[in-house]
């Protein structure tokens, strides 16, 4: 898909797929597309060229609660919770998608807290909460919408080498509940290249390399472009 | 359900057993008249509170609603010869009609855009009825007919204002604790988000102008009633829109207490004022509301009750376009004034 913002090309071209049960890692730094490419899957822009399948149907165009409701979660680069509302209540924000009542939402919701081993914060108030657990709480959230594919938009962005890593883990548990995870990164950390199923790395829009971690890690073109220049941030990098 | 919530519903059910009781002994028709005007702003204030509170649509247009059901209700009834209550249900026909029209229109806005495109609309309408004067009597103004004939009219329309006000309560309790009131205040938050979990901003936010939209359908047909005569610019004044809105925001938008705190306090304060301050009650108004902006964000409930998890939004971004309208109302508004 093509997305053009004026004379800017935010993605150009960019094509790529995502089997059911994988986590897929886009890779690219500051300005490279990573938040363009989640608007266009999940609704938020439409494309200027391509296409975009969700379970071979379409979705191109349709708006984002209509994809939201074929299956398609999503977080935000910038957490937005109901400040006032508790992390429970939030997270029932999402599961009254398929829930009926107040009450089943929020069995719904508790039990997806349970899964993300933050149960403990059900009844805090979600606008107290640090930049680690507001990240959950939006994954919590997407995931009680019943999604089916995940895409967590700058996984690790604003936290601590100890938060991302278990953020990052949080992803490689997605597939056993049924969920495909994409997330987006700045840099190619460790952690990513240790669980990843496959990375795709962007660079100014375009698509430079998609493979398994071990692969890219080495393709001369990734080593080249991204690497060469940031090897020490690579190295810093949890 | 959780405890608290119990004592809440024990409580507002056991308040409006109280207030039905009322009449037994207030028989004053003056004291009657200042309970009947406190319940029928607290309804406005929690009808406007499900667009202007919990979905955080700041509305300064709500009056065209209260018009709408002060013309529809009395013409129906002196021209076509209905029944005074299918006028009042007719009303609200009228009103829906018009909620959907205005609603499709506004909630496109976002912000101070939305604000002035409500105050817009009602302006419209209000010129229409000014002009209209075949159907309207223009600004000769018209008599009402009676809702409540007989002796007992002044307690008669004081219960139906605390039954209105009852149900508009009862929607703002079920925005509390409904799929549909969650969504509400997501799209306030953040319409981005509120799509993310699956929600159709524009719908959402057309349907909560419904109920709000009949229940000050209602107010206005009431309103209309008991004063006996309407004239198209005090009854679509903008003062009516803004009073609906500084309820709320003084008792706590985006709670179910709020309006009827907000409406208590300043219906009585305007009261006592009222030979002190005479028309300045308008300057009052817009101080008042400034003040609430800048020191009271979550109204007084947000202030009193910390506990109270619902409190209004304190984004600046909404009530900085209801602070310019509120600046501009005298000035709007010189012919209103009852
Ligand atoms: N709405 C927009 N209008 C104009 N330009 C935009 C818009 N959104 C993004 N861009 C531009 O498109 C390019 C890609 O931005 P994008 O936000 O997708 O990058 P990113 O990979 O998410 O980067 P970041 O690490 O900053 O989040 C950038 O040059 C950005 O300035
Ligand atoms: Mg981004």
């Amino acid at each position: 898909m093509t997305k053009r913002f004026g004379g800017l090309v935010a993605t150009h071209d960019v094509s790529f797929t995502v089997e059911r049960g994988e986590v897929v890692f886009i890779i690219g730094p500051n300005g490279a597309g990573k938040t363009t490419l989640f608007n266009l899957i999940t609704g938020y822009l439409r494309p200027d060229a391509g296409v975009i399948r969700f379970r071979g149907l379409p979705i191109q165009g349709l708006p984002p609660y209509r994809i939201t409701a074929m299956g398609v979660g999503r977080t935000f680069q910038i957490p937005k919770p109901l400040a006032h509302l508790s992390v429970v209540e939030n997270v029932m924000l999402g599961a009254f998608l398929r829930a009926g009542t107040y009450a089943e939402a929020e069995r719904r919701a508790l039990e997806v807290l349970e899964r993300l081993e933050m149960r403990e914060l059900a009844r805090v108030e979600a606008g107290s909460l640090p930049v680690a657990s507001l990240k959950r709480l939006e994954v919590a959230r997407a995931l009680a919408t019943g999604a089916e594919l995940l895409l967590l938009d700058e996984v690790v962005a604003g936290l601590s080498p100890a938060e991302a890593d278990a953020f990052v883990g949080i992803l490689r548990r997605l597939p056993e509940m049924g969920v495909t995870a994409v997330g987006g990164v700045e840099h190619i950390m460790r952690v990513v290249v240790s669980i990843a199923d496959r990375v795709i790395v962007l660079d100014h829009g375009t698509r430079l390399a998609a493979g398994r971690p071990e692969e890219v890690v080495r393709d001369p073109a990734v080593v080249e472009a991204y690497l060469g220049t940031k090897f020490a941030r690579r190295e810093e990098a949890p | 359900m959780s405890g608290g919530r119990r004592w809440l519903y024990a409580g507002s059910l056991a308040a409006l057993l109280l207030l039905l009781l009322v009449p037994l002994g207030v028989q004053n028709a003056y004291y009657l008249e200042v309970l009947f005007r406190i319940f029928i702003f607290a309804a406005l204030g929690l009808a406007w509170n499900l667009v202007g509170g919990y979905a955080g649509q700041l509305s300064l247009g709500h009056v065209a609603y209260f018009g709408v059901g002060a013309y529809a209700f009395t013409l129906l009834t002196l021209d076509l010869g209905w029944n005074p209550w299918l006028g009042v249900a007719g009303g609200v026909g009228f009103s829906l009609v018009a909620a959907l029209v205005i609603g499709s229109i506004t909630f496109r806005l976002r912000g101070p855009y939305f604000t002035l495109a409500t105050i817009a609309t009602a302006e419209i309408l209000r010129l229409l009825v000014l002009n209209l004067q075949d159907f309207t009597r223009g600004a000769i103004g018209i008599s009402t007919p009676p809702l409540f004939p007989g002796p007992s009219a002044d307690r008669a329309f004081y219960l139906a204002a605390v039954l209105l006000a009852a149900v508009a309560y009862a929607f703002n309790l079920w925005a509390d604790r409904s799929r549909f009131g969650y969504y509400l205040m997501a799209i306030r938050e953040d319409e981005d988000t509120a799509m993310a979990v699956g929600v159709n901003p524009a719908r959402t936010k057309l349907l909560a102008l419904l109920p709000s939209a009949a229940i000050t359908s209602l107010a206005g047909s009431l309103y209309a009633s008991s004063f006996h005569y309407i004239q198209a610019d005090y009854i679509f004044s903008i003062d009516i829109s803004n009073q609906a809105a500084i309820v709320a925001m003084l008792g706590g938008a985006g709670t179910a207490l709020g309006p009827v705190l907000g409406s208590v306090i300043l219906t009585t304060a305007s009261e006592l004022f009222k030979e002190v301050f005479q028309t300045a009650h308008l300057l009052i108004y817009g101080i008042l509301i400034i003040l609430v902006v800048l020191f009271l964000p979550g109204g007084v409930i947000g202030f009193f009750g910390r506990r109270s998890r619902r409190r209004a939004q304190r984004e600046p971004g909404p009530f900085a376009g209801s602070l310019s309208g509120e600046e501009g109302s005298p000035r709007h508004s010189s012919s209103s004034s009852t």
